[in-house]
């Protein structure tokens, strides 16, 4: 049962990243860049001009193109369908090597971000809903509020000024490791991860450090939408009949608590992946501001650059990722609530 | 114990219908900084003690200290000085900070207020179509919507704009695209149910085509949840046209914008210039968040209904 459930949504996420590399890949063709003279610039001659669009494959019709890019056009060498996101315009390196290098710092950051926003978060969420409408709630309501409409790229920069300018706490936003710490052999690519791994404790401390600034920027706007949520759904679950009878037939107060924290926290899971999804192209900004280079960071250049591969394959992986996610976290919605099934 | 509980309960039950009728000052909060946001958008480039785009002489000022303020402000009402105080200091092009913070909402409102209209416009229309007629074409304009609603939304914007050119027109558009599916979608949620009620069921009944039907009687019980959303959409769209200009695919300098202001001063935040990116940020963070102080308060009264 399970099984087929996933293998079905598998699939459909499949088709669904086909229609959107074949949106994505006329869409940025169809607007009016022009690569080619970004690439040879704006004097060169008419014969260079042919030359580089001639290299760029841009000189051949669109759907001769689309073929390529998938795969599908025979003997022009593999392309998506083969796992290749072909080579980057602009460094000449293979897209997926590029994006392999720069995804793990992106998945640390947001993750991270994630874990440490929902342990504060939740608490915070649940004693606003204890008792609604009173001082407490209402202070944690217009927090929320406020936190969720922030420019994130701002408060990185204000927490740059107090807490490394000022302070003196945090390293300068220059990236996970000091320029003076060789970083240790890639693995997994997550930089907490290949320390230990190399056995290495103190690169641990020093990219976890690093990303102390980062990551409480995020966890800032994070705890808006994830508190709301928290409070929304736990105040529901506290108003439902089913803790009406607990407390009717005198269950102690942490089992009232416990299962309703329960009850709250299976509909908070697709939020929570929708925002996580969301903060993969989100944490854009900061990984600017801190300059971590992550995915965010390699998708400014790529745009900016008019590299349309890198591009192609961002935007590809951003979404792949999230529909993982969303499949992940619905099988644990479905694990947490019994009335959930894999129909 | 256990009674005494679940009358706590009831009364938690409650409370909500109870508290929402009180005056609510967060609620003036948010009207008051919307309506100054608007103001400035009208008159602030007018009323710019400099010109927001001209360099002056000094570079990198710092603001006056916070002591010094009322005296300044004293002698600038007496005309006692030479020329104008930079309130909030100076950039490192020489740019009056104050005169351009007072002079962006004029950009960023008009932006945001623009995008909005049109993805509203024509996503409510959209919504409409697709709600009344269910058949291949809105079929498909859904699955279209679907498409454009899995986008990463912010990295979407950045390769709109860049690839079509930083201009303003550019940035209303393709905030367009990421948000008139939300609208299409809303609307015809909408509609769906509110073509089968009793009231349009009489109407056609008594006559009405089913055009009038449909603009007359569906139409306007169908607005409420698209422009309830609307307040929160222009919030994040001066958000995201802020971030757009911070990452340099927004509009282009010297253009009085809020994003480009703090993404100018980035650079000198690090050593210690902080006025130059902070003023601009304070901006943004009022702005935004009015706008999802009215917008929640939209919501809660239509829930409330």
């Amino acid at each position: 049962m399970l099984r087929r459930y996933v293998l079905r949504r598998l699939f459909a996420a499949a088709l669904q990243l086909l229609a959107l590399t074949v949106a994505v890949f006329f869409l940025i063709r169809l607007l009016p860049a022009d690569p080619v003279s970004r690439f040879v610039g704006l004097n060169a001659s008419a014969e260079a001009y042919a030359q580089a669009e001639r290299n760029l494959g841009l000189d051949r019709p669109l759907l001769v193109q689309l073929g390529q890019y998938l795969g599908v056009l025979p003997g022009a060498g593999p392309g998506l369908l083969q796992g290749d996101l072909g080579t980057s315009w602009v460094t000449g390196s293979p897209v997926l090597d590029e994006i392999a290098h720069t995804l793990p710092r992106t998945l640390e950051l947001v993750t991270l971000s994630f874990v440490v926003a929902f342990l504060i978060a939740a608490p915070v969420g649940m004693l606003g809903a204890l008792r609604p409408g009173g001082t407490a709630d209402r202070g944690v309501f217009v927090y929320s509020l406020f936190a969720g409409s922030q420019p994130e790229f701002w408060w990185g920069l204000l927490f740059v000024y107090v807490f490394f300018f000022s302070l003196g706490w945090a390293p300068a936003p220059l990236g996970v490791l000091s320029p003076m710490t060789s970083a240790p052999e890639p693995v997994t690519g997550f930089m907490l991860i290949d320390s230990l791994l190399a056995g290495r404790p103190e690169v641990f401390v020093e990219a976890l450090h690093h990303y102390a600034l980062p990551v409480l920027t995020l966890v800032f706007i994070l705890s808006g939408p994830i508190i709301k949520m928290v409070r929304q759904n736990m105040a529901r679950a506290l108003e439902s009949d089913f803790v009406l009878y607990a407390r009717c037939a005198g269950l102690p107060g942490g089992a009232i608590a416990r299962a309703a924290f329960r009850a709250a926290m299976a509909p908070s899971m697709t939020l929570i992946g929708i925002l996580y999804g969301f903060m993969l192209g989100g944490a854009v900004l900061v990984e600017s501001v801190f300059s971590l280079g992550g995915l965010g960071q390699y998708a400014i250049r790529s745009i900016l650059a008019f590299d349309y591969p890198a591009i192609q394959g961002v935007v590809l992986v951003i979404t792949a990722v999230s529909l993982l996610v969303y499949l992940a976290l619905d099988l644990i919605h479905a694990a947490i609530d019994p009335r959930v099934s894999y129909a | 114990m256990s009674l005494g509980g679940a009358e706590a309960a009831v009364a938690a039950r409650s409370t909500p219908s109870r508290t929402r009728r009180r005056p609510d000052p967060l609620f003036a909060l948010g009207v008051a900084i919307v309506a100054v946001a608007v103001l400035l958008a009208l008159i602030g480039p007018e009323i710019a003690p400099y010109d927001p785009t001209q360099a002056t002489l000094f570079y990198n000022e710092p603001p006056p200290p916070l002591a010094e303020w009322p005296g300044l402000l004293r002698a600038t009402l007496a005309g006692e000085l030479p020329q104008p105080p930079h309130w909030f200091g100076t950039d490192a092009s020489g740019f009056d900070v104050f005169s351009r913070v007072i002079a962006a909402p004029r950009i960023d409102l008009a932006i945001a207020l623009a995008a909005n209209v049109l993805s509203l416009g024509v996503g409510v229309l959209l919504g409409l179509v697709a709600g009344y007629y269910t058949n291949w074409a809105t079929a498909l304009l859904m699955r279209a919507s679907d498409v454009m609603q899995s986008f990463p939304v912010f990295i979407s914007a950045m390769i709109l704009v860049a690839l079509a050119g930083r201009a303003t027109g550019n940035i209303v558009l393709a905030l367009c695209l990421l948000y008139t599916p939300i609208y299409i979608r809303l609307t015809r949620a909408e509609v769906l149910t509110q073509r089968k009620r009793g009231f349009v069921e009489a109407a056609r009944a008594m006559g009405s085509t089913e055009l009038r039907c449909a603009l007359v009687h569906v139409l306007p019980n169908s607005l409420a949840p698209a422009l309830i959303q609307s307040s929160v959409t222009i919030g994040f769209a001066i958000l995201l046209t802020a971030g757009l200009s911070f990452v340099g695919a927004g509009v282009r300098p010297p253009t009085p914008e809020w994003g480009l202001m703090i993404s100018t001063g980035a650079n000198q935040i690090i050593l210690g210039e902080w006025w130059p990116s902070v003023f601009p940020g304070i901006a943004i963070s009022l702005t935004v968040f009015g706008f999802a102080v009215l917008g929640n308060a939209l919501e809660r009264r239509y829930d409330g209904n």
